[in-house]
């Protein structure tokens, strides 16, 4: 397939993808309901560590560098939740509910620009809910609370933060890809999927709390998730962490996303010939 | 001359009505033991990443089981937003809500079964998280005081499903926003109902968040059920809580009943029972 009848079908299955995630209300709710959720994960986190800096002897400035790290890489989680909930259940949406799987499959443009397409709605999704999260926080914390939490938006080293976020979601995409494919020959596991992964990102990527906290062999399941090396990557852009791990934060980010991406391929091609033979592209199973 | 069903009768149907729909939920939720698995798996790394933040910042060890309760109260709160609030519109998704409208029993004996199925299936998975947190996370539980846990847990979840049944009504004519708004009252009912956190009655808390919380009967039952299995607290101590739930039975059933026909009236109306992918 030429690469323009790839980015031809992509950009139109992105407007098809965000047409549906969108067009149910007016912008202003939509913007609305995108960022209250993570808003409200940042506020969970946030409260934890104000009621920790109350009761604990230890002083300001650690909960404060602590809350700017931890406001970070809540912001940015927002990725990881909405590539793999997003596309956890897009098969199951375009099987079961819309019926609509093996029309797609059966076109010439086929399904992988059409992941790909509604993978970066997505990853629009997630961006907003990013930008919005670090804005609300600087203005309840830092503008509100008066905290003076290390955080500076303008301050931000964008030639750093962008070739981290780049990575970081063609990772997440492809991770996202793999999904897709275990959806095509899983039955009644869409919600389990997105779950399990964003879960396990979320206890062992370093969310909100160091990976350092976590015991010697869970560690080493840490060292190679995409995710820690993209939170860590986006955190020393904003200062948060030593910048002298920089380069060797971002090579590891490549080299595991490298692999995601080889992996999610490989997963694909396997479930894609599974599903043709046991002809599970337009299999319909309800609750 | 064909004479109408006899209370007896009537009651008699609905009651079945209600087993029924109680049975299919049971039976539906527990025939894979994979979702059953992982139902009761998932939580616990949500709650492991916030046991392991507590330590991280120096809060002690019962703040860990306070976020245990807390995950175990928000598989209640998951099960009320997308298996009770949204049924009617996966039901109509499915083609089965005109089936339940042109049965001859009322739709709150329905709502009643799914609600009775619903809690018994999330007990089961809310108890398997409790005790695989106290196995992995090893945290302190102090239980003084078992009838007043049994009583509170009890009136928790009557209020919580009553809440159910009411956001069931109006979600009915929903179409995507039935998806988005049930997305949308996860993490801020989390934040406002103060799960993840070691009280929300403290007085660190801003008292309008709390005012805010005690809105959502999840709170005000967590509150209670925290005091008395991790404080040790006794009924004396957790009387208001009890109250309050009471209060908020009384209220949200009849609601939830006057809601229901008001929209299903609507819905007939305005020919939105039957639409689908809206």
């Amino acid at each position: 397939m030429a690469v323009a009848d790839f980015v031809k079908s992509a950009r139109e299955s992105f407007r098809v993808g965000w047409k549906i995630e969108s067009n149910w209300t007016d912008p202003v709710l939509f913007a609305t309901y995108q960022i209250i959720r993570p808003l409200a994960s940042l506020l969970i986190v946030a409260f934890i560590v104000i009621i920790g800096a109350s009761v604990s002897a230890a002083g300001s400035l650690f909960y404060n560098q602590y809350l700017a790290w931890l406001i970070v890489g809540t912001a940015f989680y927002a990725y990881v939740l909405q590539a793999m909930l997003g596309m956890s259940l897009l098969v199951f949406i375009d099987r079961n509910r819309y019926e609509i799987l093996k029309n797609i499959y059966i076109s010439p443009g086929t399904l992988h620009p059409y992941i790909i397409g509604r993978g970066l709605v997505s990853v629009v999704n997630g961006t907003i809910s990013v930008v919005l999260t670090l804005l609300f926080s600087e203005a309840i914390f830092n503008g509100v609370l008066h905290m003076n939490i290390p955080l500076n938006l303008l301050g931000v080293n964008l030639f750093m933060l962008i070739p981290a976020v780049i990575l970081g979601i063609i990772g997440l995409l492809a991770i996202g890809y793999m999904l897709c494919a275990l959806s095509i020959v899983a039955n009644r596991m869409e919600f389990i999927l997105g779950d399990s992964v964003s879960g396990i990102f979320f206890l062992l990527g370093g969310v909100i709390f160091p990976i350092s906290l976590l015991p010697g062999p869970v560690q080493a399941i840490s060292n190679v998730l995409p995710v820690t090396y993209f939170l860590n990557t986006v955190r020393e852009s904003f200062g948060l962490l030593p910048v002298s791990n920089y380069t060797s934060d971002l090579a590891l980010l490549g080299v595991t996303t490298l692999v995601a991406l080889a992996l999610g391929i490989l997963v694909f091609r396997g479930a894609e010939q599974r599903a043709r033979k046991l002809g599970l592209f337009d299999r319909k199973s309800e609750y | 001359m064909i004479s109408g069903p006899t209370i007896r009768k009537d009651l008699s149907n609905n009651l079945r009505a209600a087993y029924a729909r109680m049975w299919v939920r049971l039976r539906g939720s527990n025939r894979d033991p994979i979702a059953l698995a992982s139902e009761i798996g998932l939580p616990i790394l949500t709650i492991g990443a916030y046991v392991i933040l507590y330590h991280a910042i120096g809060l002690p060890a019962s703040a860990g089981a306070a976020v245990i309760v807390g995950g175990a109260m928000i598989a209640f709160w998951t099960n009320v937003l997308w298996n009770m609030s949204s049924q009617w519109f996966w039901e109509r998704e499915q083609g089965n809500l005109e089936m339940y409208m042109v049965a001859p029993v009322s739709r709150m004996s329905i709502l009643l079964g799914m609600a009775l199925g619903g809690s018994l299936n999330t007990a089961i998975r809310a108890l398997g998280i409790v005790l695989l947190g106290i196995f992995v996370f090893q945290v302190p539980f102090q239980v003084r005081d078992p009838f007043s846990v049994g009583l509170v847990f009890f009136l928790t979840l009557a209020a919580l499903y009553s809440l159910g049944m009411l956001f069931a009504s109006l979600f009915m004519l929903y179409g995507r926003e039935a998806w988005n708004t049930a997305n949308l009252l996860q993490e801020p009912v989390y934040f406002l109902s103060g799960a993840y956190f070691p009280a929300i009655y403290a007085p660190i808390v801003p008292f309008g968040l709390q005012v805010a919380g005690s809105l959502i009967p999840m709170t005000i039952g967590l509150d209670a059920i925290r005091r008395l299995v991790i404080n040790g607290a006794s009924i004396t101590s957790i009387w208001p809580e009890v109250l309050a739930l009471i209060a908020c039975i009384l209220i949200l059933f009849p609601l939830a009943r006057h809601s229901l026909n008001y929209m299903e009236s609507l819905g007939k109306k305005e020919g939105r029972l039957t639409l689908r992918w809206q």
